[in-house]
């Protein structure tokens, strides 16, 4: 018994070991913490903020932190504990976070997520907070958008300012454009690009000329004339109707965009195996397996895509450009209510939405070790660094506040580009349902049936690759079997109800 | 040799053959696309002719290399202490189990037993790791959780040791003097060789492709392991393709993502190791199962 009882004492001295190492570090955080206070009695508080990277975590993210938490500690008194997240991992990572009550500050949420985690309750009441500190979040936007980010008439989440509003269009790289003689003032409106299709078949046959936008969606999915409240199913036509919340799939103008589909596909204009393509759109594009494809539209798209697509790509727009509720709501900001200063959380995002120090050390990194200044307010990099060595090559702007508010942007971009943001969202057509999200826990079930139905037949159908004449039909009526028009009068009434308190 | 047993030799040597070429033919596919020529890949999908080859995905790898090392000896670090602590805390825990002379040995066994069936769950388990043990972004959550004792290794060393080692042997040692310890270290261990390798190699394949730890308990990529790494490039590629709106916004980001070439290249960086350790291991592997079975 006795050898028994020293295995026992060996276990536990190990299990302490272990956990007696790892212990020790927070400790020692949390003394950093109390040592650091110097302003007054105020201890100085330390923000969570956990947001996602879209490629590897910049290695020189401690020195950007470093820099900004100087200047937030004489600003707020309080330093900010960057949380970086790869994105695959994000939802996954946060929702733990969340879950298990760590500490967390400030989160980005985005479109997806943001209903669910208001529901549950997951996120503090912002009204009180932005009316005390948000001074400087107000004065970026239009008053319109923010209001538009509002939930049941308050606000959950800080929307980023970027592009407000979103028009359709057609991106096709310059060089088919000049070789193939395509002119594209010819190209107004949607029907108009079967000339473009046609002189790309006829100058090489081998290409598809038109592509999806992206694995996974239709062609009309990039192409809208209504406002999709949110998901398409239940919607608004030219983005008014009077508030009318009409079954898309049976409407007119749906029918007809279909039948053009179809003629297109069956004229070989549209990828053989749209429906079921797996290859992203650069991949499409740089094989030469596809010329063109139709996507949304904001100021300086033609810029960005190159570079994305590595060729110069042209943009002609087809729509006007029109705000809806998702426009606004795309990647935002909230405070948890696992944050312990709420207070301290808000005027940061303040100070991020308004100090042009903090939005530079976030946007683009520090001076002269990630940036330079090449001519006025465009920046690029420093001598011997690009984009695969430099220590903080995140291009996330768009993430952090106002877009624009480093008054910096890079080079190869229009140095107007900030202008040209600002006038693309002041004159953008607001739709009347702006602001209206709908809760689809009333009528959940068939929510999942009609989503189901739309699945099955959404792809094969916006590609063109069905007989619209045989198969819409079939789709309309197993969408009415799912119970389409049960939501749709709940969409009504949740719509009306909005729409008798603006 | 009778007809009839050459025709049964024919039969399964055939069966077995095609069994272990559809085993090969994808690794085969993985290492020839991580030499094959982008554009090709691009026009023509993987094949295992590609019109061109090309050493670029290796090359990119090779300028890399800091990261990529690093990740290396996380993963070895990880592997080896991982496994040399599982494995002595699974003998430690299995041997008394053993032992018919042990106290409440019945309800105990039981306890490893439950482990089996049930578990606490993603979230809860989160929460006692983080909040009360602090694992979250230090080299231990890549070890502790759920990899390092495994409630099934237990049971399997234990029903080893109780059929291979006879009670005489132990019994012996005794009258010869040793007391528990030198028994379990001078006895049972040398004799329970071939289940250590066993086991010793599940748990380092476990490790070695284990990337769950990584995605839940951290955050700092410098603690990522080469298959966090691996991990992180294809849902990070995966998400950015099927979801247009962000991509819309981070152009820059997309045309920085590792091409599809580089992503096997790192796969078959990632998996050499273990395809050239497991020959060594393996006669091990066979001799343990034998064992167990001729008992």
């Amino acid at each position: 018994m006795k050898y028994f009882n020293r295995l026992k004492v060996l276990f536990l001295a190990t299990l302490l070991l272990v956990t007696a190492c790892t212990k020790n570090e927070s400790t020692t955080n949390s003394s950093d913490q109390s040592e650091g206070s110097n302003n007054g009695k105020e201890e100085t508080y330390e923000l969570v903020m956990a947001f996602p990277v879209f490629g590897p975590v910049p290695k020189d993210m401690d020195k950007v932190e470093a820099a900004i938490n100087k200047i937030s500690k004489e600003k707020i008194n309080a330093t900010v504990d960057l949380e970086p997240i790869s994105i695959g991992a994000y939802d996954q990572q946060y929702n733990l976070m969340l879950t298990s009550n760590e500490k967390l500050d400030l989160l980005m949420v985005s479109f997806r997520t943001v209903d669910g985690l208001i529901s549950k309750g997951s996120l503090h009441e912002l009204d009180d907070l932005l009316e005390k500190y948000g001074d400087g979040i107000k004065q970026v936007f239009e008053p319109e958008y923010l209001n538009a980010a509002k939930h049941n008439n308050k606000h959950f989440i800080i929307p980023n300012y970027n592009e407000m509003a979103e028009s359709n269009g057609l991106l096709i790289p310059k060089k088919y454009v000049d070789d193939y003689g395509i002119d594209l003032s010819k190209v107004t409106e949607f029907k108009d690009l079967e000339y473009v299709f046609e002189q790309i078949k006829k100058n090489n046959s081998d290409i598809a000329p038109l592509v999806p936008a992206g694995v996974g969606f239709s062609i009309l999915d990039h192409y809208r004339w209504y406002d999709s409240l949110g998901d398409s199913i239940g919607v608004l036509p030219n983005y008014d109707n009077d508030l009318q919340v009409v079954n898309l799939y049976e409407t007119h103008e749906y029918e007809e965009h279909l039948n053009l589909l179809r003629k297109w596909y069956e004229a070989g204009y549209i990828m053989k195996d749209a429906a079921t393509n797996q290859d992203s759109q650069i991949d499409l594009l740089k094989s030469g397996r596809g010329a063109a494809l139709i996507s949304g539209m904001k100021p300086g798209i033609a810029e960005d895509e190159s570079i994305k697509f590595g060729m110069e790509m042209v943009a002609t727009p087809l729509t006007e450009a029109y705000s809806t509720t998702r426009n606004v709501v795309g990647l935002n900001w909230g405070i948890p209510i696992t944050s312990e200063n709420p207070e301290k959380a808000m005027q940061f995002l303040d100070l991020m939405f308004s100090n042009e120090e903090i939005a530079r050390l976030l946007h683009w990194g520090i001076e002269g070790e990630h940036y330079v200044e090449v001519s006025e307010n465009v920046i690029d990099y420093p001598e011997g660094v690009d984009g695969s060595n430099s220590g903080y090559a995140l291009n996330q702007n768009w993430m952090f506040g106002n877009q624009f508010g480093s008054g910096y942007v890079w080079n190869g971009t229009s140095p107007k580009l900030a202008q040209d943001y600002k006038e693309f969202n002041q004159t953008a057509h607001l739709s009347k349902a702006l602001g209206f999200t709908f809760n689809a826990e009333p009528v959940r079930n068939e929510y999942t049936a009609v989503s189901n139905v739309i699945d099955q037949y959404k792809l094969s159908l916006e590609t063109g690759s069905v007989d619209p004449d045989e198969v819409l039909p079939e789709f309309i009526s197993k969408l009415k079997a799912a119970g389409i028009d049960t939501i749709i009068k709940e969409k009504q009434k949740q719509l009306d109800e909005w729409a008798s308190h603006q | 040799m009778t007809k009839e047993t050459r025709r049964w030799q024919w039969i399964s040597h055939i069966c077995l053959a095609s069994i272990s070429i559809f085993c090969i033919i994808p690794f085969l596919l993985l290492i020839i696309s991580s030499i094959s020529d982008e554009m090709s890949i691009l026009q023509n999908g993987y094949s295992f002719l590609p019109e061109s080859f090309s050493r670029d995905a290796y090359l990119y790898l090779w300028e890399q290399r800091g990261q990529l090392i690093r990740a290396y000896g996380i993963t070895i670090f990880v592997t080896v202490v991982g496994t040399s602590i599982g494995l002595a805390l699974t003998a430690l825990l299995a041997y008394p189990l053993s032992r018919k002379d042990l106290p409440l040995g019945k309800f105990f066994t039981f306890l490893v037993f439950f482990t089996l069936l049930f578990n606490g769950g993603l979230v809860p388990t989160y929460y006692v790791y983080t909040q009360i043990f602090d694992i979250k972004n230090t080299i231990w959550a890549l070890i502790i959780p759920v990899l390092l004792v495994n409630g099934f290794n237990v049971l399997l060393m234990r029903t080893f040791f109780m059929n291979t080692i006879p009670d005489a042997v132990l019994e012996s040692a005794r009258i010869d003097g040793a007391g528990e310890f030198r028994a379990f270290f001078s006895i049972v261990l040398p004799l329970s060789l071939p289940i250590l390798a066993t086991i010793g190699l599940l748990q380092t394949i476990m490790y070695w492709n284990d990337w769950m730890n990584g995605l839940i308990y951290l955050t700092d990529p410098s603690l990522y392991s080469i298959q966090n790494i691996l991990n992180r490039i294809l849902t990070d590629i995966q998400f950015l393709t099927s979801n247009s709106d962000y991509a819309a916004q981070s152009g820059k980001t997309i045309s920085q993502l590792p091409s599809a070439t580089i992503r096997m290249a790192i796969a078959v960086v990632g998996i050499l190791p273990i395809i050239v350790a497991y020959p060594f291991f393996q006669k091990y592997l066979v001799k343990g199962i034998t064992i167990g079975s001729v008992k």
